[in-house]
């Protein structure tokens, strides 16, 4: 048995390094690319998922989000809570917002006339506990982040503003820059003028439909104290949103409504939900196509040997050899290929991608190449290799001895 | 050695093809025995049903001592590499294959332990004469080569029967006469039983006994003087 694998191992080997190298290198070519454009798709899209799910947890919900119970306008003794969630093991911070839709305007010329008017949220925050909790503070295009002690500064995200390279067609203030005035009127009615202190811009839309004050600031706008419309926490290990959310309820907060960042997704889940479809179809088309090649290549060589393999049958050597050695080929080939593809997507394609990461309205993504995406892939094109090579050889080595060698 | 009783080979098709009608007779150990007849007549069909490359309709094949058409596929296999040896009109070899290793597929195919099969494969290939000629490939020898290591393939696991059909056909007459020659003196040093299709009159001289075939039928017999 040991024998004829050595014998089968031994035509293997004779073929590839006899055999028509043009074909050899062809075949090999093929898997390697077949190799990287399946890591490739399924590393992007995994990396736009990636990006999408970094924005909202860096950018716009943290972990967790706290809010009212029903019927509740307002978290009450919010910074009482907040001592006690902060001192959770594991937990990194907690911000604390009250969010009040308000009405934009901008006078660029202070004439009454050209008055660019929009309706927005916008969120207080507390500057020193924020940046704890949200990134937003890396992401100033121009003009400062907040401080604690600002009252009639604001900062806006850019597709408010409508300046600094804002991409939407939404209604924005129409080119606001930093030093400008902008007037507010709360949904309460109260009014106040605020200078835009700073512009930022996460390159993701709904990041950038947002904007900030102080909490002090805000507190004065509602008349109301230690409140809040929803608390943020951030934790260490992203994923663990569960445990900590028991540990909230077990730490008082019964009423109040609590969410991990994963019910937000919202829309953005259908988009994921597409980015994955489109990787499986990527994925079998380029599976199937490397089966097709390799069928095709062991196919028409074996169609070449038919009268040689007829002869080696007749003269008693076992179809088993046979079969074996075109599967060893075929094995060849992949293991090359997967080789030398994951010698290229290691050396060449993520540090490219690292340094030159590709640009989506959701941020930077590069490749996210997942060491088990690559045992998986590798293991597929293994198997596909398998099968396209077995099939071939299994035909025509079972093939009636005398209709092999005659071609009738 | 060879012992053939009654053998029928029909193809079917819609207009079934008696190719074989009842064919009887025997071959001695050592003999060397060609088999004669038109295009058509049957020859090639009888030799295959010989060497275990088909299956007869109906009859009996008796080869060493052993019912072959009783035996398995692999048993038939098995006998083949172990018994037989055939050498076909168009010598075919692997084209990524020296002659030696042409020749010494086989012998390892067969081989109990792992040295021998080399050295039977070089004494086969110099009893062919072309002991200078191991490691080339087949596109870089001529077709007498070619058909001479086929010839060297086909003695490599010593078999007790050689069969051969028209083995010189595709080649010019000097390799011929040569290939020829070559299997007589093999039938003579090494006792195998040989049974040869021949088309050519002349081959008379290098057979001992010829069966003439005729529409599936033996038509006669005949000694020759050798
Ligand atoms: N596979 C086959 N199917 C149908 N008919 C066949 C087949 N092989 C041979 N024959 C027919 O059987 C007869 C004998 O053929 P063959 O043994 O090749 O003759 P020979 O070798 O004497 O020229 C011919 O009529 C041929 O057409
Ligand atoms: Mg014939």
């Amino acid at each position: 048995m040991l024998k004829n694998l050595r014998i089968s191992f031994f035509l293997a080997y004779k073929s590839i390094t006899r055999g028509r190298k043009s074909i050899s290198i062809a075949l090999v070519v093929i898997m390697i690319m077949i190799f990287i454009l399946l890591g490739f798709v399924s590393s992007i899209l995994l990396g736009v998922t990636d990006a999408m799910n970094r924005q909202m947890i860096e950018n716009m919900y943290a972990n967790i989000v706290i809010e009212p119970g029903e019927d509740e306008d307002y978290i009450v003794k919010a910074p009482l809570l907040q001592r006690k969630i902060n001192n959770i093991p594991g937990v990194i911070g907690s911000a604390a917002h009250y969010i009040v839709p308000a009405t934009f305007t901008y006078d660029e010329n202070k004439d009454g006339k050209d008055v660019k008017t929009a309706l927005w949220t916008v969120d207080s925050i507390k500057p020193e506990e924020e940046i704890r909790v949200t990134d937003i503070h890396q992401h100033m295009v121009a003009g400062e982040y907040l401080e604690e002690s600002d009252r009639q500064e604001i900062i806006l995200g850019r597709e408010i503003s409508g300046g600094y390279g804002a991409q939407l067609p939404i209604k924005s203030l129409g080119g606001v820059k930093v030093g400008d005035e902008i007037t507010l009127t709360f949904n309460n009615g109260v009014q106040r003028d605020y200078g835009v202190k700073g512009i930022f811009s996460a390159s993701f839309p709904l990041v950038d439909i947002q904007a900030f004050i102080t909490e002090r600031e805000m507190e004065s706008v509602l008349g109301v104290h230690n409140r809040a419309s929803e608390i943020l926490v951030k934790i260490e290990q992203t994923g663990q949103e569960g445990r900590y959310i028991e540990e909230l309820r077990r730490i008082g907060l019964v009423k109040e409504k609590i969410h991990p960042w994963t019910d937000y997704i919202g829309m953005l889940s259908s988009v994921i939900d597409s980015l994955g479809k489109v990787r499986l179809m990527i994925a079998g088309f380029c599976l199937v196509v490397a089966a097709l090649v390799i069928y095709v290549i062991i196919f028409i060589d074996i169609t070449h040997k038919r009268k040689q393999i007829g002869i080696l049958k007749a003269l008693g050597l076992g179809k088993g050899i046979i079969i074996n050695s075109y599967i060893l080929q075929a094995l060849f080939y992949a293991i090359l290929g997967i080789g030398l593809g994951l010698a290229a997507i290691h050396f060449l394609l993520i540090p490219y991608f690292a340094s030159h990461p590709l640009v989506f309205p959701l941020g930077f993504v590069s490749l996210v190449m997942t060491k088990n995406l690559l045992i998986f892939n590798s293991l597929v094109l293994f198997v596909v290799a398998l099968i396209a090579g077995f099939i071939p050889s299994w035909q025509t080595a079972r093939e009636n001895i005398l209709k092999a060698i005659w071609g009738r | 050695m060879i012992k053939v009783e009654n053998l029928k080979r029909i193809y079917p098709s819609k207009v079934p093809v008696e190719a074989l009608k009842g064919i009887t007779f025997e071959v001695e150990k050592g003999e060397i025995l060609g088999i004669m007849g038109r295009s058509g007549a049957g020859k090639s069909t009888l030799l295959h049903q010989l060497g275990l490359l088909d299956n007869p309709t109906s009859g009996k094949i008796i080869i060493d001592d052993v019912d072959v058409l009783k035996l398995s596929d692999s048993g038939k296999k098995q006998f083949r590499l172990e018994r037989l040896g055939y050498i076909f009109q168009e010598y075919t070899l692997i084209p990524e294959l020296t002659a030696l290793e042409n020749v010494y597929l086989l012998s390892w195919a067969n081989s109990k332990n792992r040295k021998d099969y080399k050295k039977a494969a070089i004494e086969c290939l110099e009893r062919v004469e072309l002991g200078h000629r191991l490691h080339h490939l087949p596109h870089e020898l001529s077709g007498g080569e070619q058909q001479r290591v086929g010839i060297a393939r086909a003695l490599v696991n010593n078999p007790k029967v050689l069969f051969a059909d028209e083995p010189c056909a595709t080649l010019d007459s000097e390799s011929a006469e040569a290939i020829l020659k070559l299997l007589t003196e093999l039938n003579k040093e090494l006792g195998q039983t040989v049974v040869m299709i021949t088309h050519e009159p002349e081959d008379k001289r290098y057979v001992e006994r010829i069966i003439y075939l005729k529409d599936g039928l033996i038509e006669k017999e005949e000694r020759t003087v050798l």
